[in-house]
């Protein structure tokens, strides 16, 4: 039996280390590392500003659910989900609405993890104003993310800690439209105590939350606020300012003018693809969708559109086909997402004073930006005039940003615009991965 | 029970001091004395019928472990310290055996072939078994029986040959991904994809692919030479499974390759075949004024002016009246007659020690559809060596290189071949004015994308094992086995300035290469033996580690110089990253296995799996199983009977187990890089954790009769059997809320009932005429019993819920066309008067209620065909396809129109399912909509195989054995009421995504010429 020897090293092998199972992910870190110290803090939210900037959100989703919705923009593509949008014929299970959604709460969920996180991080190098900074950030994005919840969903149900196990804001309910709204006023207020009143286009400071609280008040018809929110800003005359001509924003690889108080820019290693939906084959996009007839029309115009003829495009013979040109860094991908622009305050103190019956200066706010365009000035004493006038501006001015259809909704006009008989369909759906998962959670009325 | 023990050594470590521990047996000598001569025997062994001599027929001394083969001459010498007379036992494979008193030399031996299937070997898991005893449901394949397809991968031809066993293509492109089930599907977001052990060797069959064709992927197994394969056993229920217990819920898929035969002279064996492939049918679009007729309608019945219709005479800015139209044939442009050529070389034999086998071989195949095609260049060398009375070793090496041109053939309007030539609207012309390519719709230009696609993958194969087997008492054996499956999977793609992809990007190229490791080790110790005449034992122990290493590049460029400078270094634009996954599995087994007499048979197995997937507690998992059968034939009431020649009764339960598919770190609650901002780098939460994690696991239960009746001239096996899986490892859906979308979770239940019917006939078997018939059906019902939260696979037509099957259609109920108003109707489910995502309902599944296929052999002196079919019937599919070709206008001069268009209502009274032309309303603009959920039943001929087989005398004239020629046909009819080319056809290789279809090439017609040569 000396053979039975030779199975000693097999026998061996027939334990089994505890250690061999341990495989450690390469490629990501345990939750518990995400947030130690103040690199790890920074490195948490340039990724926060990385899902305000990604393809569902600001990257192309939500601007195009607003301008899709805003009657400008026709579908000319081939995929059923921007048809519906444009139609109005949203259902709950409509792919843009519900990657917005996600990407929103997906937003949120970054914000939350740094509030909670980043006032507990032990680290002597993180220092007090950093600290600040670094939550003022996310407070002030979290607002951006409910307001634009609001804005388009109505009441939605807030989450304000992150989810770190799956039972955690697990069936939360709808809040209404004014605790939602409350909840962006509340950050915003917390944002601006925290930032330093700096200069910069691409993160959020002190100015920047001046600029969306001007927006906020707007939508929220608190003209006053509205208008010196947006004085805050507009007086900051060295940082910002109205371009001229009107394309300097954003032609010839223009990043960070001082026309934006707030965008975001891409970079090689962090893309959009925005320029993909709009342009034509030839310059490698699919022309999803164009601007409609009526549009080209009044951007064409030297006496509506002027230098906003810029935003548009046309192909060659015999084609001829239009097509907008806002986002059309194609081989990088890198058009930045343009969120607030210094036209737009000037638009918001205008109808906030005039809506405060100070019409001369509304005018005047109005005028400002129509000069930027290359128009002549408009010359009336009349508030619906002006107030009809800046609609129409607002319409042309921001005609490719998400602007349009939340304008219509705000100031109660997209059924008289765009022939929506069901005030309901105000409202997109919530989606339908959302009703599925969440028992607490009614569907918005009519979906 | 609790197997790993903490030990202070790494397994490492114990892998060198086995290979240092074992050295001595290798140099042991033989030290046995030197045998006494008592007797010399010589004889000569033939075929009974034939007189021809047999090859390695194996001649033991009865009582002694002492043996020896006949040789090439069919002559054996036998020395021995015995004195005539003793028994000797002559053992050949497929003849019946024989034990002889052997009273002097020399001697000749007839042997008689055995006709009887039931002493066939069936390779089961860690070794054989005689079909007799065979307890669970295991499907054998004999590679005769499908040989010479020209199917790229083994996997493919397996389609209706065994019952239960689903296997559906999903595109026509040779050498890409397909769907093959064991008895249903198990899983959702885990893996329902069998587990395939070649020669031992753990292998791998999920693509690596990385560089996208669109929703369809290449298949792994396709890296395999089918000429290489001797037999292929599918494992179906849990007694023949569960020994591999973590990885076998889904079925295990065991291939053996080719191996030589002791005490044969070298036996040298030529295939070849040439032949081509085409498209039997296409898609019907309209032609240009039928399109231009139909979008003009469309523009009147929205109220809007004639006047100003888009096909009105050019003159007045129109794009000229529908008669003016041009039909422009991008179909016939894109698919052709394609070619298809195969060798396969190989040499085989051995001595009384050693036994090899080496087999070269190199298929091309060209798809159909332009610019895809598959070649594959194959080697491999099969070794067993003797080195003494107890000791062998041996290795199995497959080296194989698989080469792809690729070409984007699914979903999504750049660079996509298929859709280019498929959707481009017929009245759009090739060229400009100016004769520069016209580009439409988002689509390339479809000459641009033929002359100019250049997407290339090659696939470079490892697998291989090296095993050591000692006999250390008799009955018990000891076996080592070490195994690798490597592959690399390189893939280019470049797309100039021509193409739109390219001109967008001054050119842009994409290389990825993708390392797939998987080693593994294994330990086994057998021991059977016969008691007292009638108990038979035999015990497995074993233990095996596995390591699983995933490794990909990828690098882009952009912004390329000129149109000649292909390679990324080329480019002034480059981005690039790697990723590198793991993941590890230990296992200990055992079976033991008991019969009385042949008559009572039990086994008994235990598995225990630890995975480095899950969760600290969780990683061990426990997977036993039992079964019985009772071979009722060797009762004294059947013994004798006529009729009746065989009657086993089987039953079997087991556990089996789950882990494949899921993430390596689906347990961990983790942050991500790479999600950078301004060129900081920025990190975001990626998934939540969950402790809890463990395996996924399957109770199946199966039930079956064999009978065989007249001699076993009917073979008949029927099995029921059921399956139950609990502890899904779901993503289970998450409101979007939250922040995630899913978590891991053990939840959710899934069952799969089915019955399974094969019948093996021979119907003649005259002296020179001989006609077998094989039939094999499989039904399976699957059900979702448990699901929390329904879960939506992609495009929103697909939903898992609760109470359905899998691959349920969730659609809009378009009830009728209004008669009047030409208006579709849809069912208004909840009754609320709008049509909302709550009035979409389950209509039909992708799985079929029954499938199977038949065939039928006929030979007739050297004359052999075979007809095979094979159906799939109750089984729907969702063409999306239609739902973009038959859009009623509003996709305008975006999408090519089908015939089926015509069908419009246009008139009150018409009756039609197809409603009136509109881009308004609901009639094109809901979906997705029952409407084009349509049966995609068939019955395939699908192979036919003619071939004549020279007489002897003519070819050893050519001093070959055997010379047979053949012609085969595959897909040679296709009876179906689907309104695609084919109904067998797949969007994507996502496994939730079945039966939907986007348009893909459809399943090619071939003819192949073909040799056979032995010498």
């Amino acid at each position: 039996m000396k053979r039975l020897a030779y199975i000693f090293p097999f026998l061996l092998l027939f334990t089994s280390c505890e250690n061999f199972l341990e495989v450690d992910p390469q490629l990501q870190v345990d939750e518990s590392k995400a947030i130690t110290n103040a690199s790890s803090a920074t490195t948490a939210l340039n990724g926060l500003y990385n899902r305000l900037s990604a393809n569902s959100y600001y990257g192309s989703n939500f601007p195009a659910l607003s301008y899709l919705s805003g009657g400008d923009v026709q579908w000319s593509g081939s995929q059923s989900a921007p048809q519906e949008v444009v139609l109005h014929r949203l259902t709950a299970d409509n792919g843009y609405v519900g990657s917005a959604w996600t990407a929103i709460y997906q937003t949120i969920l970054s914000a939350n993890y740094i509030i909670q996180a980043v006032p507990q991080v032990v680290d002597p190098l993180f220092t007090e104003t950093q600290r600040n900074e670094v939550l003022g950030q996310a407070y002030f994005i979290r607002s951006l993310a409910y307001f634009d919840l609001a804005r388009g969903w109505g009441g939605v149900p807030i989450i304000l800690t992150p989810t770190r196990e799956s039972s955690e804001n697990a069936n939360v309910e709808k809040s209404t439209l004014a605790e939602t709204y409350a909840q962006v006023l509340k950050d915003l207020e917390l944002a601006e105590s925290l930032l330093p009143e700096t200069t910069n286009r691409q993160r959020a400071t002190r100015k920047t939350v001046w600029a969306l609280r001007s927006r906020y008040h707007l939508y929220r018809s608190e003209w006053e606020q509205a208008e010196s929110y947006a004085t805050k800003v507009i007086n900051d005359k060295a940082n910002y300012s109205l371009l001229k001509p009107y394309a300097a924003f954003f032609a010839s690889n223009a990043v960070g003018t001082s026309e934006s108080v707030f965008e975001l820019s891409y970079t090689i290693s962090a893309t959009n693809n925005h320029s993909n939906w709009w342009l034509p084959p030839a310059l490698g996009g699919r022309r999803e969708w164009s601007p409609t007839p009526q549009l080209v029309t009044l951007l064409t115009s030297a006496e509506t559109g002027g230098g906003r003829k810029e935003l548009l495009g046309q192909t060659a013979a015999p084609g001829n086909l239009w097509y907008g040109k806002l986002y059309y860094r194609s081989p990088t991908g890198t058009d930045p997402a343009y969120l607030i622009r210094t036209a737009e305050l000037y638009l918001i103190r205008a109808e906030a004073r005039a809506q405060q019956n100070n019409l001369g200066a509304a005018l005047s706010d109005l005028n400002a930006v129509r000069d930027r365009a290359g128009l002549a000035a408009l010359i009336t004493t009349d508030k619906t005039a002006i107030l009809n006038a800046l609609a129409q501006e607002r319409r042309l001015e921001f005609a490719f940003e998400a602007d349009r259809w939340f304008d219509l909704v705000r100031t109660g006009k997209a059924g008289e615009v765009l022939g929506i008989t069901n005030p309901n369909k105000y409202l997109f759906p919530i989606p339908t991965a959302e009703i599925v998962a969440n028992n607490a959670i009614i569907q918005n009325n009519d979906y | 029970m609790k197997f790993n023990t903490r030990s202070p050594y790494s397994v490492r470590f114990l892998c060198a001091l086995l290979l240092a521990l074992s050295t001595p047996v290798l140099l042991k000598s033989q030290d046995n004395p030197k045998p006494l001569i008592n007797s010399t025997l010589e004889g000569t062994i033939l075929d009974a019928k034939t007189r021809e001599p047999l090859i390695g027929v194996s001649i033991q001394l009865k009582g002694t472990t002492h043996s020896s083969y006949t040789d090439s001459k069919g002559r054996f010498q036998f020395i021995t310290g015995q004195k005539f007379p003793y028994n000797i036992i002559v053992s050949y494979i497929g003849y019946e055996k024989r034990e002889i008193t052997a009273n002097g030399s020399p001697i000749e031996v007839l042997l008689k072939e055995d006709i009887k299937t039931l002493n066939e070997v069936v390779v089961v898991g860690y070794g054989t078994q005689s079909k007799r005893s065979v307890i669970g449901a295991v499907s054998t394949i004999k590679t005769s029986e499908i040989a010479n397809q020209p199917s790229a991968s083994f996997d493919q031809q397996i389609q209706g040959r065994a019952a239960g066993v689903q296997v559906g293509s999903n595109t026509g492109v040779p050498g890409d991904g397909l769907f093959f089930r064991i008895r249903g599907t198990t899983s959702i977001n885990a893996s329902s994809d069998p587990l395939y052990i070649i020669d031992g060797v753990f292998i791998n069959n999920q693509s690596l692919q990385k560089i996208t064709t669109q929703g369809q992927a290449n298949n792994p197994l396709a890296d395999i030479n089918p000429a290489d394969i001797e037999s292929i056993s599918i494992l179906k229920d849990a007694e023949a499974t569960a020994i591999y217990g973590a990885r076998a819920a889904n079925g295990v898929v065991l291939i053996t390759t080719k191996r030589g035969t002791y005490n044969s002279r070298p036996k040298i064996s030529l295939n070849t075949y040439q032949g081509a492939s085409w498209a039997p049918e296409l898609w019907d679009l309209l032609t240009g004024p039928e399109h231009a007729t139909i979008i003009n309608e469309t523009w009147t019945n929205d109220g809007k002016p004639f006047a100003t219709r888009p096909f009105r005479p050019v003159s007045e800015g129109g794009r000229g009246l529908p008669e003016e139209q041009q039909t422009y044939d991008r179909l016939n442009d894109v698919f052709r007659t394609g070619r298809l050529q195969n060798y396969d070389l190989s040499v085989s034999g051995g001595n009384d020690k050693t036994r090899y086998y080496i087999g070269g071989g190199y298929a091309s195949q060209d798809a159909t559809l332009k610019t895809n095609d598959y070649s594959r260049a194959s080697f491999k060398i099969n070794l067993d060596q003797t080195i003494n009375s107890f000791l062998k070793v041996g290795t199995s090496n497959t080296l194989a290189r698989s080469q792809r041109a690729n070409a984007r053939v699914g979903d999504g309007p750049q660079g996509g071949i298929l859709q280019a030539g498929l959707h481009t609207p017929t009245y759009l012309p090739k060229f400009n004015a100016d004769g520069t390519y016209a580009k439409w719709a988002g689509f390339d230009n479809l000459d641009v994308l033929i002359d100019n696609t250049d997407m290339q993958s090659v696939s470079s194969r490892y697998m291989g094992n090296i095993y050591g087997e000692a006999e250390i008492a008799k009955g018990l054996k000891l076996r080592s086995s070490w195994s690798l499956d490597y592959n690399n999977y390189d893939e280019f793609e470049y797309w100039n300035s021509l193409t739109n992809r390219g001109s967008a990007n001054k050119g842009l190229a994409a290389s990825s290469i993708s390392q797939n490791l998987i080693w593994s080790s294994e330990q086994t110790l057998t021991y059977r033996n016969t008691f007292n005449e009638n108990h038979t034992i035999g015990v497995l122990l074993g233990n095996s580690i596995q390591g699983n290493t995933a490794r990909q590049t990828f690098a882009q460029g952009t912004n390329f110089p000129s149109d000649d400078l292909k390679q990324i270094a080329s480019a002034a634009t480059t981005t690039s990253s790697s990723n590198l996954a793991e993941n590890k599995l230990s296992s200990f087994f055992s079976r033991i296995d008991y019969n009385y007499a042949g008559k009572y048979f039990l086994e008994a197995s235990l598995r225990a799996d630890g995975s480095s997937r899950f969760g600290a507690d969780k990683k061990w998992g426990y997977f036993p199983s039992a079964g019985l059968s009772w071979r009722v034939k060797e009762e004294s009431f059947l013994l004798n009977s006529q009729t009746i020649s065989d009657l086993k009764i089987r039953a079997s339960i087991g556990l089996t187990g789950n882990q494949n598919g899921i993430d390596n770190y689906a347990a961990l609650g983790l942050w991500q890089g790479g999600y950078n901002y301004l060129d900081n780098p920025g990190s975001i939460p990626v998934q939540l954790a969950n402790a809890n994690l463990g395996w996924e696991s399957t109770r199946q239960t199966n039930l079956g009769i064999d009978l065989g009746l007249f001699k076993d001239r009917l073979g008949i096996e029927f099995n029921v059997y059921h399956k139950y899986t609990e502890d899904l490892l779901l993503n289970d859906p998450l409101a979007p809320s939250t922040g995630f979308s899913s978590i891991t979770k053990n939840t959710g239940e899934i069952s799969n009932k089915g019955i399974e019917l094969s019948i093996n006939s021979t119907n003649i078997a005259a002296e020179h005429f001989k006609w077998q018939t094989n039939l094999n059906l499989g039904r399976n019902v699957n059900k979702i019993e448990k699901l929390p939260t329904p879960i939506d696979a992609s495009y929103n037509t697909i939903r898992m819920i609760e109470g359905y099957p899998l691959y349920s259609f969730f659609v809009y109920k378009q009830l009728y066309v209004d008669p009047q108003t030409g208006d579709a109707v849809y069912e208004d489910l909840n009754q609320d008067g709008q049509l909302t995502v709550a009035d979409k309902q389950v209509i039909g599944n992708a799985s079929p209620k029954l499938f199977g296929g038949l065939n039928n052999a006929f030979s007739f002196k050297g004359i052999d065909l075979s007809v095979f079919f094979n159906f799939s019937y109750g089984n729907k599919i969702y063409n999306n396809n239609r739902f973009f070709l038959e859009s009623g206008g509003t996709r305008d001069d975006r999408r090519a129109i089908n015939k089926n268009q015509l069908n419009r209502w246009q008139k009150p009274g018409d009756i039609t399912d197809v409603p009136r032309l509109t881009t308004q309303g609901t009639n094109y603009t809901l979906s997705p909509s029952s409407r084009f959920v349509e049966d995609g039943s068939f019955l395939r001929l699908s192979i036919v195989n003619l071939g004549y087989t020279l007489p002897k005398d003519l070819s050893r004239k050519v001093k070959a054995s055997t010379i047979r020629v053949y012609v085969t046909g595959t897909n040679l009819a296709l009876w179906t009421k689907y309104s695609g080319p084919d109904p067998e056809i797949n969007v994507t290789s996502n496994p939730l995504v079945q039966g939907y279809d986007l348009g893909t090439p459809p399943v090619p017609r071939t003819v192949q010429l073909g040799l056979n040569v032995t010498l």
